[in-house]
């Protein structure tokens, strides 16, 4: 970057707002997915005549810029391939209003999700999206990615739960998208278009996004099954019956294996087990929800039953799924759990095939994958656990990635559930939207012609999302 | 993306688990450091990326790398919120070995000595992590193992031992932050220091503008050895309502900065009392590590004992 616009920024956001060492450049190239490339400059912004001033000047200049909330992404969705300007947008964290008699509330993008979450608790309501990264997600990085999460099965994804928003778009424009009220048909409704853009749309200031109350009642319960194939149809026909779960959550063999291995949970060594939660304000409402759930579970061979509406019972049976990610981390010395093939989704009744699909490619690949997720929303996640520094690893990795996708949209599921496209997954996603790609680029192009926001992610991605980027580990040849 | 390298020979042993930290930052919001100067930068993730970058040859050492991996308080909150069970703070130490054979020299939160100190070496006694050593004729601090807890400046009779980074736990430095709180608030307000073992039960990243209508601020104090009578008199002296004190449980506290928070307490209360105001508007509570449940109970009971004195 020139030094005159390193200067112009500083002349922005302050001096002190301003970041442009190698360390400072190598530890913004990367978030939470596998892949690493350098920003030339970090800049901070304060408020939203910061954030005009500074995409103003790349827009004029045509200089990338990404936006980052909390670097959490899992596909490389901060990842600046192109370099330009890392907006980091954590400085623009507050919580303007909760607004009790309307049910909402107006949030700056920087805002922690669990931060939120604790601001709303006293008034007896929460915001549900609330994916396992909430302490870390901030709103506009949720916003981005439409996240989602283990309550998602009823309450919704963020797309759900977002009103409206403030943007300021690729031509340093400020602009109200959606509205502070519960329904709205007033045009295109754009504030969803920007939920799930990735930060390739528009920079969002603001968000004014709706809470629901707190339930009075929660029940969680386990079921331990002897084939993955009995847990996924248990969970087909929950999901068929009418049956309103807060939560249903598959874990397979090896992840129960990792988690055994690594803490002593003594869980059940079966090849699957469901957790499944209902909650509201009645308790019969919610026994009604669990005994139906246990009675389909029971049909599908499921055992060991048990569920508690205690905080501390309930607390140890989330525990293993709790702790599942420090578990794979831990499953092999010679392995590292890499965010690849992390989310997908396919219909209901294909969930069980899903699970046994992922467990036979990673045996032909000759690496460890295992299955979990949140399948009440018909999605999966995966993890692939490799040695990293082997290149033929790769190789077998990105075969592995292949065949899954091959799978996922053969029976009509789709490349991402919740964590989104980025670099990583580009290459399904272009398959699977092949007939739509041309109305994607065409809005990419009417809201941002100079491709400054953002650039190379999603349909503008490079098919081979090994070489895209450097890989943020070492890889020996 | 080779460039120089240094010889890495204690970080080299961690490259497996430099590569098994999965990235998720969960640790950001224990960090003092980071939660200071609210950079990523000095996160505990963006230090493990920069040993990482040492190891694999991908990041060229430099002042500013030693400066930021010379940089902890040692809470270790980043190791407990850790999702891959990363020994952060081993790694930390070792990546401080490398860059000092490397001939990096770099002070981060490592306690000085000005060169007016007396050789009295009660802060080499007082070092509960042996790292203040007199070494020809002189006192220096070890930084493999500083801890910087801050009790070598606390007991240095002549004020030549000195903090060195502080992010805003030094005594000028908190007691700016309390005035400024109290001074803004028209109605008289309480301030809660918390130690960072305490898991302080409050917003970790964000602000409330609207509807803030909280009656205290918890102020973190890093360790119980940071805080100064000076400041605890401060809060009163800007019409605080109360102060409350938080530290670790006797026994549990690394660098006895509980003992000297105890002590500290004790002299305010007893002043307090020697000019007719109330000694029960400071208090000390002890609190399990990671207690963020019990440390809200606390404050509570505090706030409501020193509400109906009024
Ligand atoms: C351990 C772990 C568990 C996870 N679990 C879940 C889960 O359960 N569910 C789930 O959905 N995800 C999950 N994720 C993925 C990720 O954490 C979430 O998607 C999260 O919402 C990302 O938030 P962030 O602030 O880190 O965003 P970032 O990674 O910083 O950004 C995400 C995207 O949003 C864009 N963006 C950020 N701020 C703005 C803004 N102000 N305006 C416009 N665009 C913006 C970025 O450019 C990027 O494209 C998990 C990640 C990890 C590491």
């Amino acid at each position: 970057m020139k030094k005159s616009d390193l200067e112009k920024l500083k002349s922005i956001v302050g001096e002190n707002n301003v970041k442009s060492d190698p360390a400072d450049l190598y530890i913004y190239g990367s978030d939470s997915s596998v892949h690493n490339a350098l920003p030339w400059v970090i800049v901070r912004p304060e408020n939203t005549e910061h954030v005009q001033k500074i995409v103003k000047f790349a827009n004029k200049n045509k200089i990338p810029i990404i936006p980052r909330g909390g670097g959490s992404g899992m596909c490389g969705q901060t990842v600046p391939i192109h370099g330009g300007i890392t907006l980091d947008m954590k400085l623009m964290n507050r919580i303007l209003e909760i607004n009790m008699p309307d049910v909402y509330c107006r949030v700056e993008p920087g805002v922690v999700d669990d931060d939120l979450n604790m601001a709303l608790k006293p008034h007896g309501v929460f915001f549900p999206p609330t994916p396992a990264s909430s302490r870390i997600a901030t709103i506009g990085g949720e916003i981005g990615n439409n996240a989602s999460g283990v309550r998602s099965v009823k309450y919704g994804a963020t797309r759900d739960a977002v009103l409206g928003m403030k943007v300021v778009m690729a031509n340093g424009d400020l602009v109200d998208f959606g509205a502070h009220t519960r329904v709205e048909a007033s045009g295109y409704q754009m504030h969803k278009l920007i939920v799930g853009s990735e930060g390739t749309l528009g920079i969002v200031v603001e968000a004014t996004l709706k809470f629901v109350p707190i339930p009075e009642f929660r029940c969680l319960g386990i079921a331990n099954f002897d084939s993955i194939k009995d847990a996924g149809e248990a969970v087909g026909e929950i999901m068929a019956s009418g049956a309103n779960p807060s939560m249903l959550e598959l874990v397979d063999s090896i992840a129960i294996k990792a988690v055994n291995k690594t803490m002593d949970l003594g869980l059940a060594e079966v090849d699957a087990a469901l957790l499944y939660e209902a909650d509201g304000m009645v308790v019969e409402a919610v026994d009604y929800e669990i005994n139906k759930m246990q009675k389909i579970c029971k049909k599908h061979n499921g055992k060991d039953l048990k569920a508690s509406y205690d905080p501390d019972e309930r607390a140890k049976i989330f525990m293993g799924r709790k702790k599942l990610f420090p578990a794979l981390s831990k499953y092999d010395e010679a392995l590292s759990s890499t965010s690849l093939a992390d989310d997908m989704a396919v219909p209901y009744s294909k969930m069980a095939d899903m699970a046994e699909k992922i467990h036979a490619v990673a045996k032909k690949n000759n690496i460890v994958m295992t299955a979990y997720g949140h399948c009440g929303s018909g999605c999966m996640h995966t993890k692939i656990l490799m040695d990293t520094n082997r290149k033929d690893q790769w190789a077998s990795a990105k075969k592995a990635i292949t065949e899954i996708y091959e799978y996922v949209r053969s029976v009509n599921g789709t490349t991402s559930a919740e964590h989104g496209i980025g670099l990583s997954k580009a290459e399904s996603f272009k398959i699977e939207k092949a007939n739509s790609l041309d109305t994607l680029k065409a809005i990419k192009k009417a809201l941002d012609p100079n491709n400054i926001l953002n650039p190379g992610k999603m349909m503008q991605a490079p098919e081979d999302w090994v070489t895209a980027t450097d890989l943020r580990y070492s890889v020996n040849s | 993306m080779k460039t120089k390298t240094i010889e890495c020979k204690n970080l080299k042993k961690w490259e497996k688990t430099l590569a098994s930290c999965i990235r998720c930052g969960y640790c950001f919001e224990h960090c003092p450091i980071s939660k200071y100067t609210r950079w990523e930068s000095d996160t505990p993730r963006a230090k493990i990326i920069m040993a990482h970058g040492l190891v694999s040859g991908s990041l060229e050492p430099s002042d500013y790398i030693a400066e930021k991996l010379f940089s902890c308080f040692f809470c270790k909150r980043c190791e407990t919120a850790c999702s891959s069970g990363v020994s952060l703070t081993d790694i930390f130490i070792d990546a401080r070995k490398d860059l000092i054979e490397a001939g990096f020299n770099i002070t981060g939160t490592t306690t000085l000595t000005r060169p007016d100190c007396v050789l009295c070496l009660a802060c080499v006694r007082e070092c509960p992590h042996e790292a203040r050593l007199l070494v020809d004729n002189k006192i220096i601090t070890d930084p493999v193992i500083c801890q910087a807890c801050g009790r070598c400046v606390e007991v240095c009779p002549t004020g030549a031992a000195l903090n060195g980074l502080d992010f805003g736990t030094s005594k000028q430095a908190l007691q700016h932050e309390t005035m400024e709180y109290l001074q803004k608030s028209k109605k008289s307000k309480a301030i809660v220091f918390a130690c960072n073992w305490s898991y302080f039960p409050d917003l970790q990243s964000s602000i409330q503008v609207a509807a803030d209508n909280k009656t205290y601020k918890i102020i973190v104090n890093m360790c119980g050895n940071r805080l100064e009578k000076e400041t605890l008199i401060e809060a009163f002296l800007n019409n605080a309502s109360g102060v409350l004190v938080a530290c670790c449980p006797d026994g549990d506290c690394e660098h006895n900065g509980n003992e000297k928070a105890k002590s500290n307490v004790q002299y305010v209360k007893n002043l307090l009392q020697s000019i007719n105001m109330d000694p029960e508007t400071i208090h000390l509570v002890q609190i399990e590590h990671g207690d963020k449940s019990g440390f809200q109970m606390e404050i509570d009971t505090f706030m409501e004992k020193i509400s109906g004195n009024k």
